[in-house]
């Protein structure tokens, strides 16, 4: 029943989770009916490949269960695409209803309001193409090339694999996050800052709008990979691998601009890397003038405290990485299995 | 010219993928009605499929299975789980709105083999 079970796991990853578990457990009751009819008592190893090899492969039989259509992104693809186009939408919604919020509270011109509009129609499409782009890479890099041939052998299917796979609420947040700051620094990059009083000049943090493309350019690093996540729902090789390198990505941008906060700062004020802390006192006394310095002292312990998560994450995928490559977690499964005696 | 395209539907026919492609197509639209016939009492999907290799029309399991779904996501038919038996099985039965479809395809479908006869006829 092993090869049984791995298949209806396979087909499990392309169904819509609303009726995964239901449309498995019937595939498993079907097979098994189906076994016990042409094989009276123990089935073998290849009475199951020759059932399912007459089944199919497992992306093709997920597929049936959908209407058919011919697609730009695929089925296999297109819940994952349906979640982050959802995620992006919520966000620039969200994003955009709190600048028009701020905008109108500083200045009631509605006027202004209506370029806001117009300007949540424009980055909607432009984001939403964004999408449309990345995925359309996935279905024709990742499905259409490892689409199953006709010699599809159940033998090679993936082993069940609940340990491997993703914490989805975890990634769909990186993603929000990610969506969040791009597009706050895409769309306007001069409209988020400091306003010291209601009227006056935006006056925005030097050290990130002299670094926008290179942060832009590791949000869109980190997107794809957690987008890719997010779709393949487990932890592989390529995955970590891919992780990491775009968490050390992250890691050089965000030192980058630790290095400039400290920089500013200490020219500035005058004082060293933790030198503000003695003085921060007086100076949220002296609001309105510092309040840039504050505000740049606070952005680069922010930039600091996602500096270590950073590391502790690539670490941690670090040392699953090496445990995988290691082939310790096979070995170490089978130790358990054995003890278990599924496999005598 | 006629000879030409005599020739070209002997290729076709000849041609194996074509004509398992055009049967596949002919099947799938019988299949509905097939399926629905035999569902005035519940089944479970491996019985079925028995059923109508037994009548003579044999069906890729592949194909019933997911058609079963699809035809309850319609409100053509009905499922439920039964554990009674030596494992879990989900069966199924028409509903109320699939047997009145059932009355009209079959209508369609003897009007449509009537006039398919016809024209095979005067071949």
């Amino acid at each position: 029943m092993e090869l049984i079970d791995r298949y209806v796991y396979a087909v499990g990853r392309y169904l819509p989770r609303k009726n995964r578990a239901d449309i498995q457990a019937e595939l498993r009751s079907l097979l098994s009916d189906t076994l016990e009819a042409r094989v009276p008592g123990e089935a073998g190893e290849e009475d199951e490949v020759a059932l399912l090899k007459e089944f199919g492969p497992p992306a093709k039989v997920a597929a049936s269960y959908r209407p058919e259509s011919q697609y730009l992104i695929g089925p296999e693809l297109f819940p994952t695409f349906r979640t982050v186009v959802g995620i992006a939408l919520l966000v620039m919604v969200v994003v955009y209803a709190v600048l028009l919020g701020l905008l109108l509270f500083t200045d009631p011109d509605p006027l202004k309001a209506l370029d806001v509009l117009s300007g949540f129609i424009g980055s909607a499409l432009s984001v939403l193409g964004t999408i449309v782009v990345i995925f359309y890479g996935l279905q024709y890099f990742d499905v259409r090339l490892a689409k199953p041939s006709q010699d599809w052998d159940p033998r090679e299917l993936p082993d069940v694999d609940v340990k491997n796979e993703i914490n989805r609420g975890g990634t769909i947040f990186d993603i929000v996050v990610e969506f969040v700051l791009l597009i706050a620094l895409l769309v306007f990059p001069t409209r988020i800052g400091v306003v010291v009083t209601p009227g006056t000049p935006v006056l925005t943090d030097p050290v990130i709008t002299s670094h926008i493309p290179l942060i832009v350019a590791a949000l869109i690093a980190g997107l794809v990979v957690n987008i890719i996540l997010l779709w393949r729902g487990r932890w592989q090789t390529g995955t970590r691998l891919a992780k990491i390198a775009s968490n050390l990505f992250s890691l050089v941008v965000l030192a980058v601009l630790i290095s400039g906060h400290a920089a500013w700062l200490s020219e500035t004020t005058g004082s060293g890397f933790f030198g503000l802390l003695s003085s921060l006192p007086e100076m949220l006394a002296s609001i309105p003038e510092q309040t840039l310095t504050i505000a740049m002292y606070f952005i680069q312990w922010g930039l600091i405290i996602a500096m270590i998560v950073t590391v502790i994450e690539t670490i941690e995928i670090g040392y699953r990485t090496f445990r995988q490559i290691m082939g310790w977690d096979s070995a170490l499964s089978q130790v358990a299995s054995q003890q278990a005696g599924h496999n005598p | 010219m006629i000879y030409g395209i005599m020739c070209r539907m002997v290729n076709m026919i000849n041609s194996s993928d074509v004509y398992e492609k055009l049967v596949q197509e002919l099947r799938r639209g019988v299949l509905v009605l097939a399926t629905l016939s035999q569902l005035g009492e519940a089944k479970y999907g491996y019985s079925l499929i028995n059923e109508l290799a037994e009548q003579g029309l044999n069906i890729d399991q592949g194909t019933l299975y997911p058609l079963l779904r699809r035809l309850e996501a319609d409100g053509l038919l009905q499922s439920e789980w039964n554990t009674e038996g030596s494992r879990p099985r989900r069966y199924y039965v028409i509903s109320p709105s699939g047997a009145s479809l059932l009355q009209a395809l079959s209508d369609e479908w003897r009007g449509l083999a009537a006039v398919l006869n016809q024209l095979l006829s005067n071949e």
